[in-house]
C-alpha cells in the first residue's frame, strides 16, 4: 500500500464526491474568494482552533485507515474559509482531484453532446425550449466543476478550453470578468500557471473593443506587480505585462514607466522587471519614429530624450548603491546603445537640415567619457574578499566591452583606445579568468 | 568527478511510469504525452528502450488523437501542438510514424499557422515561438515542411530577436534560454541560421554558466538549473560556440544533481527529482559526449541514429 509519506486520504467514491461538493459549496457561497492556499493538515487544525467569528472550518469525518477494525471515525479538517480566503488541506488534494476530474469530464461530455444537438436544432424550424434550458443547466455544471478542477490543477487545459467555448457562445461581459477572477484565484495558488495567463489574454482580446479596456489594462499591470512580489522573475507574469504594452497609448506607457519605477528600485536583481521598462521605452521610441509629422516627431524625440536621460541617471545611482547586480548593468547596456544610436544624433540632423556629426560627435564622446569614468570607479576592487566587488568589476568591464563592440560596428567610434583596451584585458583576466577566451575574442576585433 | 548512475535512472523512469495514482502523477496527467517523450527518449539514450511495451505505448498514443488530427496530453484531453510534437517524436522512437495518417497530422499543424507566420498552440490562438519550433520540427520529421509558409515562419522568428541577440516568446519579449533554443533550432532546421548573430548570442549564452557550480541558468540573475544544460548547450552547439563554456564543470554539475539512491535527476543538487529534469540532464550529458549515453541531435532532440534513419537512410516520400 502507499507509504504514509504521501498521506493521501482513502475513501469511497461517494465520500469523495461529497467532499468535492463541500468545496464547490464554499466557492459558490463566497464568490469574492481572492486567495486559495494548500495547507498542511496541522495548519488547518491550527487555523480552525484559533478561528475568529468570521471564519469557518469544514470538518470532514473520515474513517481512520489504521483503526479500521474499531470503525473509529477520525475527524479531519478539509477546508478553512474566512476573510475571503480558502485553505485546502493537502491531505485531501489527491481524492479531490480525482473526483473533480471525473465530474468535469462527465459534464464536459454532456456539454459537447448538447452543443452538437442544439446546432442541429437550429437548423430546424421549431424552438425547443426544453433543450435550451437544459443547455444552461449543463453549462452551469461545466462552470462549477471546471472551477474546482482548475483550483486543484491549474494547467488542465481542457477545462479552460471548455470555459472558452461557453464564453464564446455567450459573449457576456460579466462572464468574461468571472473568467479573469478565476484566473486570478488560480494564480494566487500557482503564479506560473501558463494556461491561467493565456486565458487572461483570450479574455482581453474578446474585450478589445470595449470601453473599459484601459481600466482592465491597469488592473492587469497591478496584478503582475502584486504576484511578482512573491514569485520573483516570473517569466509568464512579466511576459503578460509586456504583452499589454501593445494595447497601450503613449500616455499609458509613460504612466506605466513612472508608476513602476519605485518597485524596480526595490527589486534590482529582477531582470524581468527591467526588461519590462525596456519594453515600454522601446514602445515609446517606435511610436515616436512612426510619427509622420516631422515637428510632432521631433517633439516626441525631445521628450523621450529627457525620459532616457532620467533613466540613465537613476540607473547609475542604483549601480553605485547595489554592487554587482547584473540586471542593472544589462539595463544600462540597453539604455546606452539606444541613446547613442537613436537619440543623441537626432537633433543635429534636424538643426540645419544636414547631418552635423561634429555636434552629435561631441555629445557622444562626452557620453563615452562619462561611461569610462563610471567604469573606473566600479572596477577599482576595494576588497577582493567580497564577491560583489569582483562581480561589479567584471560587469563594468563587460559593459564597456559591449559598448566598444557595438559602437565600433554601428557608429564607427572606438570607445577604448589601444592602451585602454590592454588595461581592460588585464583587468578581465584578473577578475574573471574563466572566460579569458571570450574577452580575448572580443578584444581582438 | 562522480559517475552516471544510468541503471538507477532507468529504474526510476520505469517506476514513475507505473505509479499513475501518486499525487505527483495525477497532477501531470494532462501532459502525460510530454512525460512519455521525456521518459522514453531518456531510456533510448541509455540504450534501454527495449524494456518498454511498445504496442501498449503506441496504442495509447493513438487513443489521444483528436478528430482534428492533433493530439491531447492524455486520453479525452483537448488537442494542442505541444502534445502533437511529443506524439510524433515517441512514434519516431519506435519507428512507428507510419501508423499515422500523416496528411491529417500535417493538416492540423499547418492550420495553426497565422497570417504573420507565427503559430498558435491550438484553436484558442495563443502565439509563442515554442509553437513555431514545434510545427517546424514535427513537420520536418514527417517530411511535410512544404505544408506551411516556411519563409513567413522564419521571418516571424527573426522578428522575435532582441538587442542582446537572444529570442523571446513573442516580439519584444525577454530573452530566455528555452525560447532561444526553440528559435535557433527552428532556424537550423529551415536552413536559416545566418539570421542569428552568433557572437552576440554566444556571449549571452555563455554568460549563463555559473563559475562556481558550473551549472547553467536560463536568464540573468537566476539560479542554475539542470534543464538549461539542454536549452543553452544545444543552442551553443547549433551556433558553433560550445567551446565558450566550461564543459567539465557542467558535467560535474549535472552529475551532482543525481539522486544516487533512488535514481532520477533534479533541477539542482539535493532537490527532488522528476522525469523532466532526468531527461534534460541525460540529454545534456549526451551533448557533452559522456560515455554510455547515445548521441542526441541538438535541433530535433532525438537520438542521432534515429534522425539519420528518418532523413538519410529512408527515401523521402513525395511532399
Amino acid at each position: 500500500m502507499a507509504a504514509t509519506t504521501t498521506n493521501a486520504a482513502a475513501c469511497s467514491e461517494e465520500e469523495a464526491f461529497d467532499i468535492l461538493d463541500q468545496l464547490i459549496d464554499i466557492l459558490e457561497r463566497d464568490p469574492l474568494i481572492d486567495e486559495v492556499g494548500f495547507v498542511h493538515p496541522s495548519q488547518i487544525q491550527a487555523l480552525s482552533e484559533g478561528a475568529n467569528t468570521g471564519s469557518r472550518s469544514t470538518e470532514v469525518f473520515q474513517k481512520d485507515e489504521v483503526l479500521d477494525n474499531n470503525d473509529v471515525q477520525k475527524k479531519r479538517w478539509a477546508f478553512w474559509h474566512g476573510d475571503h480566503k480558502l485553505g485546502i488541506s493537502t491531505h485531501f488534494l489527491p481524492l479531490l482531484y480525482v473526483a473533480a476530474k471525473h465530474k468535469f469530464m462527465a459534464s464536459c461530455m454532456k456539454y459537447r453532446i448538447s452543443t452538437e444537438a442544439s446546432k442541429k436544432q437550429m437548423d430546424g424550424d421549431d424552438q425547443d425550449i426544453g433543450i435550451s434550458l437544459a443547455f444552461s443547466k449543463i453549462e452551469m455544471e461545466v462552470i462549477r466543476h471546471s472551477k474546482a478542477l482548475l483550483l486543484l490543477c491549474g494547467d488542465f487545459g481542457t477545462a479552460w478550453n471548455t470555459r472558452k467555448h461557453i464564453g464564446t457562445s455567450k459573449q457576456n461581459l460579466l462572464l468574461f470578468m468571472d473568467e479573469l477572477q478565476l484566473s486570478t484565484l488560480i494564480l494566487s495558488v500557482a503564479p506560473k500557471t501558463e494556461c491561467a495567463w493565456s486565458h487572461r489574454r483570450w479574455v482581453i482580446k474578446m474585450l478589445a473593443g470595449s470601453a473599459n479596456l484601459a481600466e482592465i489594462l491597469e488592473q492587469e499591470s497591478l496584478l503582475v506587480e502584486k504576484l511578482a512580489e512573491k514569485s520573483k522573475m516570473n517569466y509568464r507574469a512579466w511576459n503578460h505585462r509586456s504583452w499589454l504594452v501593445s494595447y497601450m497609448s503613449k500616455q499609458q506607457m509613460l504612466h506605466e514607466l513612472a508608476k513602476s519605477r519605485n518597485w524596480a528600485g526595490l527589486h534590482v536583481a529582477d531582470n524581468s522587471c527591467f526588461h519590462y521598462r525596456r519594453r515600454l521605452m522601446l514602445g515609446m521610441l517606435d511610436n515616436a519614429m512612426k510619427e509622420q509629422d516631422l515637428i510632432a516627431r521631433s517633439a516626441e524625440v525631445e521628450s523621450l530624450s529627457v525620459v532616457w536621460k532620467e533613466e540613465l541617471d537613476w540607473n547609475e545611482i542604483l549601480i553605485r548603491r547595489y554592487i554587482g547586480r547584473e540586471a542593472l548593468w544589462l539595463h544600462r547596456g540597453f539604455l546606452s546603445i539606444c541613446w547613442a544610436e537613436k537619440l543623441i544624433g537626432y537633433f543635429s540632423i534636424l538643426d540645419n537640415g544636414e547631418a552635423t556629426l561634429g555636434h552629435a560627435g561631441n555629445r557622444l564622446s562626452m557620453f563615452v567619457e562619462h561611461e569610462l569614468r563610471l567604469h573606473h570607479l566600479c572596477s577599482s576592487v576595494q576588497d577582493s574578499e567580497f564577491d560583489d566587488y569582483i562581480k561589479q568589476a567584471v560587469l563594468s568591464a563587460a559593459y564597456i566591452l559591449h559598448l566598444h563592440m557595438q559602437f565600433s560596428g554601428r557608429l564607427r567610434i572606438q570607445v577604448v583606445d589601444k592602451r585602454q583596451a590592454d588595461d581592460l584585458r588585464t583587468l578581465l583576466h584578473h577578475v574573471c579568468p574563466e572566460k579569458n577566451w571570450v574577452w580575448d575574442y572580443f578584444l581582438q576585433t | 568527478m562522480g559517475e552516471l548512475a544510468a541503471e538507477k535512472h532507468v529504474r526510476y523512469i520505469l517506476a514513475v511510469e507505473k505509479k499513475k495514482d501518486s499525487y505527483e502523477a495525477l497532477l501531470m496527467e494532462h501532459l502525460r504525452m510530454n512525460g512519455a517523450y521525456w521518459g522514453l527518449t531518456t531510456l533510448d539514450l541509455l540504450g534501454k528502450l527495449g524494456v518498454v511495451d511498445e504496442a501498449e505505448v503506441v496504442s495509447w498514443i493513438m487513443e489521444c488523437q483528436h478528430e482534428s488530427g492533433g493530439f491531447g496530453g492524455n486520453v479525452g484531453h483537448d488537442p494542442h501542438i505541444l502534445y502533437t510534437l511529443s506524439a510524433v517524436q515517441v512514434l519516431a522512437l519506435f519507428d512507428k510514424i507510419h501508423v499515422l495518417d500523416i496528411d491529417k497530422v500535417a493538416s492540423y499543424i499547418a492550420s495553426l499557422q497565422n497570417e504573420d507566420g507565427s503559430f498558435s498552440g491550438d484553436i484558442w490562438g495563443e502565439v509563442d515561438t515554442r509553437f513555431s519550433y514545434i510545427a517546424i520540427c514535427a513537420l520536418s520529421l514527417l517530411h511535410q515542411l512544404a505544408r506551411i509558409h516556411v519563409e513567413k515562419a522564419v521571418n516571424y522568428i527573426v522578428s522575435c530577436k532582441n538587442m542582446d541577440g537572444g529570442f523571446g516568446c513573442t516580439p519584444g519579449a525577454e530573452s530566455h534560454a528555452g525560447q532561444i533554443f526553440c528559435c535557433v533550432a527552428a532556424l537550423a532546421i529551415t536552413g536559416s541560421l545566418h539570421h542569428v548573430d552568433q557572437d552576440r548570442l554566444g556571449w549571452w549564452l555563455c554568460e549563463r554558466q555559473d563559475n562556481k557550480s558550473g551549472g547553467l541558468n536560463g536568464r540573468p540573475e537566476k539560479l542554475p538549473d539542470v534543464c538549461y544544460s539542454w536549452w543553452v548547450l544545444s543552442s551553443l552547439i547549433m551556433i558553433d560556440r560550445v567551446h565558450w563554456i566550461d564543459k567539465n564543470k557542467l558535467i560535474k554539475f549535472i552529475l551532482g544533481c543525481q539522486d544516487l539512491e533512488k535514481g532520477g535527476i533534479s533541477d539542482r543538487p539535493d532537490d527532488a527529482v522528476d522525469v523532466f529534469h532526468t531527461y534534460f540532464g541525460i540529454a545534456g550529458l549526451s551533448l557533452l559526449e559522456y560515455p554510455g549515453v547515445k548521441p542526441i541531435d541538438p535541433a530535433y532532440a532525438l537520438p542521432v541514429d534515429l534522425v539519420d534513419r528518418i532523413f538519410v537512410l529512408r527515401r523521402q516520400p513525395k511532399a
